[in-house]
């Protein structure tokens, strides 16, 4: 996939003193769906709301192809929206909000009618065409907000916590909703969520933001198996922090010695990250690392939950069938099934 | 059975004793007078002194419409309740206009706006007598020396003195009163639109007049209705700006002002009893609509 078509390069946005966005660029294919992740407050939004005219940066470019927009005003942008509050026009039918787009650009009445038809059918919800919002769930609400930001076929979707408001059944539909639509109608996508589920399992890279800045932006795959650094590590997926003994490029942890992935670690006692699926346990008497605290059944795999010696405590993510002897109080060994770690000066 | 009704009841009364004396108040005071002065309204009663006046049902009424000083009120009320709501509203619509982006100093300029709100009639009234002096050219003073100064001295002119223009004077004063009310109101409806939504237009290709129209503007119905109501009503009842001004004077008499002449200067209850009656009703005419679309949308977003 060649990474042109929206180029936003060094936008930097502080709002008073807060440094809300810091040297930001981002590159998205055509008919891709980006998601940008971070915790509260990293500035995930900004970056979001920069591209969509909706704030001016400080510094910095956006580019849609070979289209300078970054002076250009939210309106005449062409990107499609959806907010966390839905943000219907409660003056306005259904239809007609799904059309509000069409109407601004001064398509007439029945084309835009049967346009607005055409995607309420597309998210389902034609037969409520004539409501008003407030008499819709929250659900089918987000879902006209959906087809309304799709209506006027935007150069890009930018969908700002679309999901935060839904109850948890809703949310993962529309999710597989959103990814479904994305990719039949091949729209590029902007995504922001704090949610790392969502995050992950509808883009096709991931971007993940801490302070202002864009730390790793990667497939799913790739941010979880191969995180840069720490922070990635810790706030993607579950992880184990450990201590261990570093000497040179290796680790010495649970009596084992691997190779450290970052170098940039002084010698020494340092925390090392362990994924819990690599974690192995080994029932034993004499010589144990651990105990079991409990066992989380969750279908085919078991969570078991160690705590050291020292009071570390260990996850460990096991096949239900090689698990079942695991019960609280076992004391146990560990065996690291990783030959590469990632460690920090702790 | 018995134990839960008697518990009920006993969580009610506590409640209903303290409304009690508030209920009775109303009912005496406010829905027992106008019985009475419905029933006054019916009868030949000219002054207090009468022991037994007679019925005479509903000759009162028909004497008004006959009455050429009271069809004289009632068009300078017609006359001035127009030009005070629509100067009001379209006064206040643009003030609110100006600050809703919220730029600085907005709250001093609410607060600016809506002082005038706090003057008593008398003192408006008679600061407004001033300004509104009917005096032109080399003997001008207030409005009208303004007028010449700016360079617009043809546009001088007697207000409440003139023999058509007398209604329409006394709207200004009432216009700079209520004007910044309107604008609290209208600031309110403004701020209750979510920015999400302006935000929501604009990116959908709305310029910033478009979301004006189709997204803003439309939404503040509700805050208009509930305006031109609350000028109505107020509209109707004036009665201390106008005898702040110009006394009970013939050329400015509204129907408020008609009824306390009969009633307290001619001693003619009947006669101003009729009239008050035929202002409540022009009232209620305004309010009971009002109230029932009130309890309406209430009870649709229950």
């Amino acid at each position: 996939m060649s990474q042109n078509y929206l180029k936003v390069k060094g936008l930097s946005k502080k709002f008073g003193n807060v440094v809300a966005l810091n040297n930001f660029s981002l590159e998205v294919a055509r008919g891709e769906l980006v998601t940008l992740l971070g915790p509260s407050g990293c500035g995930k939004t900004t970056a979001l709301r920069l591209v969509a005219g909706l704030e001016r940066q400080d510094s910095g470019t956006i580019f849609l192809e070979s289209r300078d927009l970054t002076l250009i005003p939210a309106h005449h942008r062409n990107m499609g929206m959806v907010f966390q509050a839905y943000s219907l026009f409660p003056n306005l039918t259904v239809a007609e909000n799904v059309a509000f787009g069409l109407q601004m650009r001064k398509v007439d009445r029945s084309a835009r009618i049967k346009k607005a038809h055409e995607l309420l059918d597309l998210v389902g919800l034609d037969s409520q065409s004539a409501r008003f919002p407030h008499q819709l769930s929250g659900g089918q609400q987000q879902r006209v907000a959906l087809a309304r930001a799709l209506a006027f076929e935007p150069e890009i979707l930018l969908l700002d916590e679309p999901l935060s408001a839904l109850d948890a059944q809703v949310r993962s539909n529309l999710r597989e909703e959103i990814r479904r639509l994305q990719l039949s109608l091949g729209t590029t996508t902007l995504f922001v969520t704090h949610d790392q589920e969502e995050a992950m399992s509808i883009s096709d890279r991931v971007g993940v933001m801490n302070e202002g800045r864009l730390e790793q932006i990667d497939t799913p795959d790739d941010l979880y198996n191969h995180p840069k650094n720490v922070f990635i590590a810790n706030f993607v997926g579950l992880m184990n922090q450990v201590s261990g003994t570093k000497t040179g490029k290796s680790v010495s942890v649970f009596g084992a010695n691997l190779k450290v992935k970052n170098e940039v670690v002084t010698d020494g006692r340092v925390l090392v990250y362990i994924r819990p699926e690599f974690v192995e346990l080994e029932c034993t008497e004499s010589d144990a690392d651990a105990k079991v605290i409990s066992r989380l059944f969750l279908g085919s795999v078991s969570q078991v939950i160690c705590q050291l010696n020292d009071g570390t405590i260990v996850h460990s993510l096991l096949s239900s069938r090689m698990s079942a002897e695991f019960a609280p109080g076992i004391r146990v060994k560990i065996r690291v099934n990783e030959d590469e770690v990632l460690v920090s000066n702790g | 059975m018995a134990l839960q009704t008697s518990k009920r009841f006993s969580t009610w009364i506590g409640g209903f004793l303290l409304v009690v004396p508030s209920i009775a108040a109303v009912t005496v005071f406010v829905y027992g007078m106008i019985v009475w002065t419905i029933k006054i309204s019916m009868t030949d009663r000219i002054s207090a002194s009468v022991k037994e006046p007679k019925f005479v049902g509903f000759q009162n009424y028909t004497n008004l419409l006959s009455d050429t000083r009271f069809t004289h009120a009632f068009e300078n009320l017609v006359k001035f309740t127009f030009v005070f709501i629509v100067g009001t509203t379209i006064a206040g619509f643009i003030m609110a206009l100006l600050l809703e982006k919220g730029i600085k100093g907005e709250g001093f300029f609410r607060s600016f706006y809506l002082y005038p709100l706090a003057i008593s009639f008398i003192a408006m009234g008679t600061v407004w007598n001033w300004l509104l002096n009917s005096n032109v050219d080399a003997d001008a003073g207030g409005l009208n020396l303004l007028l010449q100064k700016v360079g617009l001295g043809f546009l001088q002119n007697s207000w409440y003195l003139s023999e058509n223009g007398a209604a329409y004077a006394l709207a200004l004063p009432a216009i700079w009163q209520m004007a910044g009310y309107v604008l609290a109101l209208f600031l309110a409806g403004f701020r209750g639109i979510p920015d999400d939504l302006r935000e929501a237009a604009r990116v959908d290709g709305a310029s910033e007049a478009k979301i004006y129209r189709y997204v803003l503007f439309p939404q503040l119905t509700p805050t208009l209705f509930t305006v031109l109501i609350i000028l109505g009503h107020v509209s109707m009842k004036v009665f201390d700006l106008i005898i702040g001004i110009n006394g009970k004077s013939y050329v400015t008499q509204v129907v408020a002002v008609y009824m306390w002449e009969s009633t307290f200067d001619q001693r003619n209850y009947a006669k101003g009893t009729a009239i008050a009656v035929v202002l409540l009703l022009l009232i209620a005419l305004i309010i009971i609509p009002y109230l029932r679309w009130v309890i309406k949308q209430e009870n649709e977003n229950r």
